[in-house]
């Protein structure tokens, strides 16, 4: 027996989309006015920051959309909403930008302001929860992620958002922003490369010897707990003395200060999330598969190459996942020693108190963060996959 | 033949294998029964090596299997377990494939070989090759296992409560299916169970075990009439003997003159099952056939009854 429906159900999240995008449209500010990068703000209501026509436009759809959310349940509905939204909202705050900044007024700067973060933040989640419904595969959900990214690029490529403030903090340092971009992937993903490659076998060698596993565990976990501030300073001196005893050291780059501490330190941090997951993963291996290869006459290393890690992949994929989005993360905190990345304009920025500057570093690193979660869960979605 | 020789094993000072000696015939199938703890699976693993004897060795046909590098020795002896530990990222043809692989087969060979095996369980290649293991049924799992046990023809086969995970009715079918696939082949096998039934259905001998000793091993019917001592006595169950020993002895040996009227009876069924259709259809006696269909004689309860005590 199915339950009779009422004849009109509301949806919550729905509703508490509703109300966030009333309070967006009407309550909050759109955009943020600066007369220099570095002036305080002034804040322009959606009305005001656009031109008569586009901003009743901008309300109207919004409104729609809020009334959607609530009432519309097919999730293929809900996506559709939620990426008209987008595709409204987006350019029209590029729009927004030309529209505050005065003619031949190069100092001028533009932001997105309170209203644009929770209206994008309400299509987002829409778009978030509308995907989630539909279920997708591991691969559904890659080909989403490409659609997004895609757009993004054409938002940017496409010159719409030229007059915003983060563009032009991009423009005049586009130089370093690719060289900090390299040096931020360099630092994560290098470091977790590094991590795998010593902390996979280390937790194979772990999972056999006891006495191995209790001191790894210990000592990564007592890592863990270091602040990685503190980490990083703590590394200063063993690396400054290498660098000053060891001309080899020194003539690869190591230092005290610089990228290598910090690739250190992200290293130390990596190696207990994969250590841990290698020694989960394996240990989870049924006991009776173990004793049915062995039996069948696979030598040790066999049933570890064809049996044990197959069986642990998904364990120790979701062992990187972790150290992955950890260290694009952590990475930014790199900049405060002199290693580079996309902390470098985080802390320019706060010092300048130039708060563009300081987007434009975070920004890519959120972005960086949730690719870089949705692939690794897609990977560990397929190695699932192939063991069913 | 397999020459089990003064086995032993000790962990620490607890013996679990006791001074073992028996042997098992070529093409027989030999049940290790006992209650749980009686270190019948320790036994079956000293025979593959899985457990190192602390005492005593293993000859396979004079050969002592220490000489034998132990994957060597474990690609030579086929091993079913119970849960059967199929591995559950590849696919049954896979999982069948394990052995020949490690002993490099060519690719054809082997994907001819697990078609073979296939068909001998009554797995439909195009259906079963490539499912993967949770797709299976218990008593499909427990075929592939023992497919995937004999995929490199192993002359011995050791079986470690291979159906103990079946419910009762899939059990007797995969019973009678190991014995005529064990007929077929002619490959010897040892199986460790402690289900006494089992143990009288499918062994050509049967060696009795309790507290890390080999109380008695001798053939079945051997079991029931002459027990070593008490404890085998109990475990053969008092009450259970007649029939057991009935169900041991085929029609055709009890096969008298006349024609009896009714249902017939298969000359290659057990007394037991004559005798339960006797009870059941309040007969005196029951025609006997032959496996085409043809009446040869009648079976009364007088003979069967016979039957049922030990010889004098």
């Amino acid at each position: 027996m199915v339950p009779p429906r009422p004849a009109l159900s509301f949806d919550h999240l729905g509703i508490v989309l509703a109300v966030l995008i009333g309070v967006a449209l009407f309550a909050a500010p759109f955009a943020t006015y600066r007369a220099t990068r570095i002036a305080s703000g002034e804040a322009r209501l959606l009305i005001e920051a656009l031109p008569v026509a586009m901003a009743s436009a901008l309300v109207l759809v919004a409104l729609g959309l809020a009334a959607g959310a609530v009432l519309v349940r097919d999730p293929l509905g809900r996506l559709g909403s939620a990426v008209i939204g987008l595709a409204v909202l987006l350019p029209s705050l590029g729009l927004s930008a030309g529209f505050l900044t005065p003619a031949d007024n190069s100092f001028a700067r533009v932001s997105p302001s309170a209203g644009f973060w929770l209206l994008s933040l309400s299509f987002s989640l829409l778009a978030v929860d509308a995907l989630a419904r539909m279920r997708l595969g591991p691969f559904g959900r890659l080909v989403a992620l490409a659609v997004g990214v895609s757009a993004l690029a054409l938002l940017l490529f496409s010159g719409i958002w030229d007059d915003l403030s983060i563009i032009k903090e991009y423009r005049t340092r586009a130089d370093s922003f690719w060289r900090e971009a390299r040096q931020h992937l360099m630092l994560a993903v290098g470091s977790m490369a590094l991590a795998c490659l010593i902390g996979v076998p280390l937790g194979i060698a772990s999972h056999r010897l006891r006495t191995l596993r209790t001191a790894v565990l210990q000592g990564l976990g007592i890592v863990q707990t270091i602040p990685s501030i503190a980490l990083f300073g703590l590394l200063i001196a063993p690396l400054g003395a290498l660098a000053a005893s060891v001309p080899l050291a020194a003539a690869l780059g190591i230092r005290g200060i610089g990228a290598a501490p910090a690739f250190i330190a992200l290293l130390l941090y990596a190696l207990l999330p994969i250590v841990a997951n290698t020694i989960a993963g394996l240990n989870q291996v049924p006991a009776v598969v173990a004793d049915a290869a062995r039996g069948m006459g696979m030598s040790p290393w066999q049933r570890l190459v064809q049996v044990e890690l197959p069986l642990a992949l998904p364990v120790i994929l979701a062992g990187i996942r972790i150290v992955l989005v950890q260290n694009l993360g952590l990475a930014t905190v790199a900049a405060l020693i002199g290693g580079g990345g996309f902390g470098t304009f985080v802390f320019q920025g706060i010092g300048q108190t130039a708060i563009d500057l300081v987007l434009l570093g975070a920004i890519p690193t959120v972005v960086l963060s949730f690719v870089a979660s949705i692939i690794l869960d897609a990977l560990v979605d397929f190695s699932k996959g192939a063991l069913a | 033949m397999i020459t089990i020789d003064h086995l032993t094993k000790r962990y620490g000072s607890t013996l679990v294998v006791d001074d073992i000696s028996f042997e098992v015939e070529e093409g027989t199938l030999t049940v290790v029964v006992g209650t749980s703890g009686a270190g019948k699976s320790t036994l079956l693993r000293m025979i593959n090596r899985l457990v190192e004897p602390t005492g005593g060795r293993v000859l396979i046909d004079g050969e002592d299997t220490r000489t034998i590098p132990e994957d060597a020795l474990r690609h030579r002896i086929g091993y079913v377990i119970q849960g059967y530990g199929l591995f559950p990222h590849r696919n049954v043809a896979d999982n069948i494939a394990t052995v020949p692989r490690l002993l490099r087969w060519d690719r054809k060979r082997i994907a001819q070989r697990v078609e073979e095996l296939l068909d001998l369980f009554q797995l439909d290649p195009a259906e079963f090759a490539h499912k993967f293991p949770h797709e299976l049924s218990g008593g499909q799992q427990q075929r592939v296992g023992v497919a995937r046990a004999l995929a490199a023809r192993p002359a011995l086969l050791l079986m470690d409560e291979p159906f103990g995970a079946l419910d009762a009715v899939i059990r007797s079918k995969a019973q009678d299916d190991l014995l005529a696939i064990q007929r077929r082949l002619g490959t010897t096998i040892v199986l460790v169970t402690h289900d006494m039934n089992e143990a009288f259905h499918l062994g050509d001998r049967i060696a009795v075990m309790d507290q890390a000793r080999l109380l008695q091993y001798a053939a079945p019917a051997e079991l029931l009439m002459h027990p070593a001592d008490d404890f085998v006595e109990r475990l053969v169950g008092t009450a259970e003997r007649p029939f057991r020993l009935l169900s041991l002895t085929k029609v055709q040996e009890v096969l008298e003159a006349g024609r009896a009227e009714g249902e017939p009876i298969t000359a290659s069924e057990s007394l037991h099952e004559a005798l339960s259709r006797l009870l059941w259809t309040g007969r005196a006696a029951l025609p006997v056939a032959d496996a085409a269909g043809a009446i040869i004689g009648q079976v009364s309860v007088g003979s069967i009854l016979r039957h049922g005590r030990p010889l004098p």
